[in-house]
């Protein structure tokens, strides 16, 4: 492949276009005709729910897909790349949404990882300073002797960006780009990719979830839906409503009501609980609340505060360090997480991929996760598959998860299928008490909305559900009762009514509400 | 790759049918015994004579046949041994360790009984039989379950505690055996004492009835893994630990209760080896030649990729072509190893072949030709 392509280019003159792609997969069309352009010098936003056809036209992009139809031309001039190496060749470059970084090498090595130039020996400090005039001419700030697991995802976002760089992209194309971020660090990442922008390349983040970001720093939006382009606008002309209309393909609503229930009897009853964390240290610090029928009692915090230990001590995951547990009048402290779940909790787990599901397992097979212990689906021992097979059916159905059948293996569904399979799996046993840790992340527009009505459809039912999440909006719409979490202790129980959101804020942030105060 | 307008393409498949793995093996099998035949070939032998004295004497002789058989059985059940951890994920590449412990087991029951003194026997050899199975099968599952329970407990690298397993047992047989230890035979000769004929396996048509044991296993694991609770539950230990425990399946039970499986299956292995195989029934002074044949076990279980069904042939072809081979070296002059050589030549082929149970090379035609012959289309209407 000839290189240079994007030599002489100027800023708005066309270096990326997609012409009529079409990419088929066996029962689905993910891109139908798709027209697509980036110009020097954009942050271009391609925005669409899960399973639009985005990672699709991405990837074929990138090379890792060819189009059935239609042709890619850079410069103006048709490539037809063969592999991903074809691409970068031509100087795009990729961020995937899941790193795909060496955990146990270092930043700078992880950079020069296959660059052609790191050849046999390795010139850890010719790389450095090279790297270091990217970082400078961009305002990134890194320790590159630091080993990849000691980062934070963000940290790993800029080595992920400063890789395709070094390799010399010229066209940056992001998955995903905030999805694992905590706010401080989008922040800082959103500043990044502006300061890159600037440096004439054309920058294409794609962001499903976070509209307020494709707002903020965008230039232009299109907008896939199905597979097709339903959109192409100039993000001033944008706003958040008009966005998620095009995305959906009808009118969202952001507030969610809520009606009252009845509130009933405890359900759960958690007294002074104590939990370590994988690395020793004492990651929950004596937390006490209790769960009542018909209520969502939600915990708002940045991830690391305690909530996976809380949650794992919860679900039966991991010993308790101190403090009780109690299910209905009976203490569960000790329980195993099989017994908890024959007693009714319900567990949605943060990691959709790597705990909720399993890859290689088909949807019915998936199903069965919460189904193999329960008699009326595995008398004597025996698996009812058919009973199975039946039940997966009627979730797949209600709960509107695209698939071309439930012998689908359930690594081919994307984000949001999974986490409604999950969700309906879970629910299908009408659990007493639902812990539902994360259970927006990573999701469209379309698909938040339903995991949370599901959730409130939960609560009208009489369960009691722990919600723990990071997106405060969330927690403040769904919640009875808000309960801010910082280092391990709760800052404070406030009713759902009273949360104030600037005050949530800062308790999150660590800051204690007084007795008197509440 | 492209030949003429015309190209070759990778393509990752997205499914595999069972007809599409079996005619890959088979596939396979062929690529290498027309590999293998450059072999024959060297030696100054016709490849084809080769191969029909081979397979006729492994499949089709009345001397062959029944050697076949027995390296059959004992095959499946290594194979069986590997694949039940295999499909948990685990690896258990301790069934040379395990067949010990099962001949050991076996033999300790008439050594209780006062066999080797020549004794009249109190019991039914019916009865004895029995229990020399069943001590083979419990000698072999402790042995898995002290692998099983580090796994479970500790987290322990299985791999690491059944090879050093393997080493332990092989010198406590030799300890047994030799002279002086507790099972020797009453004429040394580094072997252990003989079975007394009534407690030899009954026979089936010349072949001992460890077969149905073996084909029952078959068939018990089939549906083990694809209907029961306990299947299922180690299945999914096997593909996701993490997701296993999420559901609430026991991180501790299921890898003891896998090399539990195992290592009984191994030992009674070691018990159809060296109690049950007519002209054998002592443990012989060679026996480390079958824990290392036990190995195979681990190769057929990788070819049938864990399927208990699959793996009949497998190690039906295995066990015929290791006593062919072997044949075939003594009849035609050949060096020594070449039984070896062609187990080793199949086994790679057989696991290079497994590219293409994610790979499919397809025929296509590249854009430049198909636009030609539509233009010559419009061409012609005109």
């Amino acid at each position: 492949m000839q290189k240079g392509l994007l030599q002489g280019i100027k800023r708005g003159d066309t270096v990326l276009e997609a012409r009529g792609v079409t990419k088929r997969f066996p029962g689905v069309v993910a891109n139908d005709q798709i027209d697509f352009e980036i110009k020097a010098g954009e942050i271009h936003a391609v925005l669409g729910e899960n399973g639009a056809g985005k990672t699709t036209l991405m990837s074929i992009l990138f090379g890792l897909y060819q189009p059935d139809e239609g042709a890619i031309y850079i410069g103006g001039q048709r490539v037809d790349f063969r592999s991903p190496l074809d691409a970068i060749d031509l100087g795009i470059g990729m961020v995937h949404q899941h790193r795909k970084l060496v955990s146990a090498h270092t930043a700078i090595e992880n950079i020069i990882l296959g660059h052609p130039r790191a050849g046999r020996i390795l010139n850890l400090k010719r790389a450095e300073e090279e790297v270091n005039e990217l970082c400078q001419k961009y305002g990134f700030k890194i320790d590159f002797r630091a080993k990849i697991w000691q980062l934070s995802e963000g940290e790993k976002q800029l080595v992920e960006i400063l890789k395709a760089l070094y390799r010399g992209a010229e066209i940056l194309i992001l998955d995903e780009p905030t999805s694992a971020l905590a706010p401080v660090e989008t922040e800082r990442l959103l500043a990044s990719i502006e300061a890159m922008a600037r440096d004439d390349l054309a920058i294409v983040p794609f962001i499903t979830h976070k509209l307020p970001i494709v707002l903020a720093i965008s230039d232009r939006v299109t907008v896939l839906r199905r597979g097709k382009v339903t959109a192409r606008l100039e993000t001033e002309q944008a706003t958040q409503k008009s966005l998620a209309k095009e995305m959906v393909g009808r009118e969202v609503i952001f507030r969610i009501e809520r009606t009252k229930v009845k509130k009933g009897k405890s359900i759960l009853e958690v007294e002074d609980l104590s939990a370590l964390s994988d690395k020793g240290f004492l990651a929950l610090k004596g937390v006490s609340f209790s769960i009542r029928e018909g209520e969502i009692f939600g915990i708002a915090g940045v991830s690391g505060n305690g909530q996976s230990e809380l949650v794992e001590v919860l679900a039966g995951l991991r010993h308790a360090e101190g403090g009780k547990v109690i299910l209905d009048g009976k203490d569960i402290t000790f329980s195993s997480s099989l017994e908890r779940w024959q007693m009714g909790v319900g567990y949605i787990p943060s990691d959709r991929t790597e705990v909720g599901s399993i890859g290689d397992f088909s949807l019915v097979e998936n199903t069965t996760m919460n189904y193999y212990f329960d008699n009326r689906f595995s008398g004597r021992g025996i698996v009812d598959y058919r009973k199975l097979r039946k039940l997966t059916e009627e979730i797949v159905s209600e709960y509107g998860v695209v698939t071309p059948g439930t012998d689908t293996k359930a690594k081919t569904l994307s984000g949001g299928n999974l986490q409604k399979l999950i969700l309906a799996r879970v629910l299908s046993r009408r659990p007493r008490l639902l812990i539902a840790h994360l259970p927006t992340q990573g999701l469209d527009v379309g698909a938040t909305e339903f995991v949370r009505n599901k959730l409130l459809e939960a609560r009208q039912e009489e369960a009691g559900i722990l919600l723990i999440s990071e997106d405060l909006d969330e927690v403040l719409a769904l919640s009875d009762w808000v309960a801010p979490i910082y280092e391990g202790e709760l800052m404070g129980i406030l009713p759902g009514e009273e949360a104030e959101r600037e005050i949530v804020g800062a308790m999150m942030a660590g800051l204690r509400l007084k007795e008197d105060e509440t | 790759m492209r030949i003429g307008s015309y190209g070759l393409n990778l393509e990752k498949r997205l499914t595999l049918a069972g007809w599409e793995a079996a005619v890959i093996s088979i596939l396979a099998i062929v690529f290498a015994l027309v590999l293998f035949s450059i072999i024959f070939i060297l030696a100054g032998l016709n490849p084809l004579f080769a191969y029909k004295e081979t397979f006729s004497y492994a499949f089709a002789n009345p001397y062959g046949l029944p050697l076949t058989i027995n390296r059959f059985i004992f095959l499946l059940l290594c194979t069986y041994a590997f694949i039940i951890p295999y499909r948990a994920g685990l690896w258990n590449i301790g069934m040379a360790g395990q067949l010990y412990a099962g001949a050991l087991g076996a033999f300790a029951v008439l050594f209780a009984f006062g066999v080797k003194g020549f004794n009249t026997l109190d019991l039914s050899p019916g009865i004895l039989i029995t229990l020399m199975m069943i001590a083979a099968a419990l000698s072999g599952a402790v042995l898995g379950a002290i692998a099983g329970f580090l796994k479970g407990k500790f987290n322990l690298n299985e791999i690491v505690v059944t090879m050093m397993l393997n080493f332990i047992t092989f010198w406590l047989v030799s300890f047994m055996i030799k002279e002086g230890g507790p099972f020797m035979n009453p004429g040394g000769r580094g072997e252990s004492f003989e079975l007394p004929p009534s407690v030899y396996a009954p026979l089936i048509m010349d072949v001992p009835i460890t077969i149905l044991l073996a084909l029952g296993v078959a068939a018990l694991l089939y549906l083990m893994f694809a209907k029961t609770k306990i299947g299922y539950q180690i299945r999914a230990y096997g593909q996701n630990p993490a997701a296993a425990e999420y559901a609430g399946i026991s991180t501790f039970k299921i890898p003891l209760l896998v090399f539990i499986m195992g290592g009984a299956l191994a030992g009674l292995a070691g018990y159809h080896y060296f109690a049950a195989v007519p002209g054998v029934y002592k443990i012989a002074r060679n026996y480390g030649y079958f824990g290392d044949l036990s190995f195979y076990g681990i190769i057929c279980g990788l070819i049938s990729q864990g399927n208990p069904l699959a793996a009949i042939p497998v190690a039906l072809l295995f066990g015929g072509l290791s006593i062919g081979g072997r044949f075939v070296q003594g009849k035609l002059n050949m060096s020594f190893g070449v039984d070896y050589a062609l187990l080793g030549v199949l086994m790679i082929t057989l696991v290079a072949f497994q590219f293409f149970y994610r790979y499919k090379i397809v025929w296509v035609r590249t854009e430049e030709e198909r636009l030609g012959e539509e233009m010559l289309d419009v061409a012609v209407h005109r």
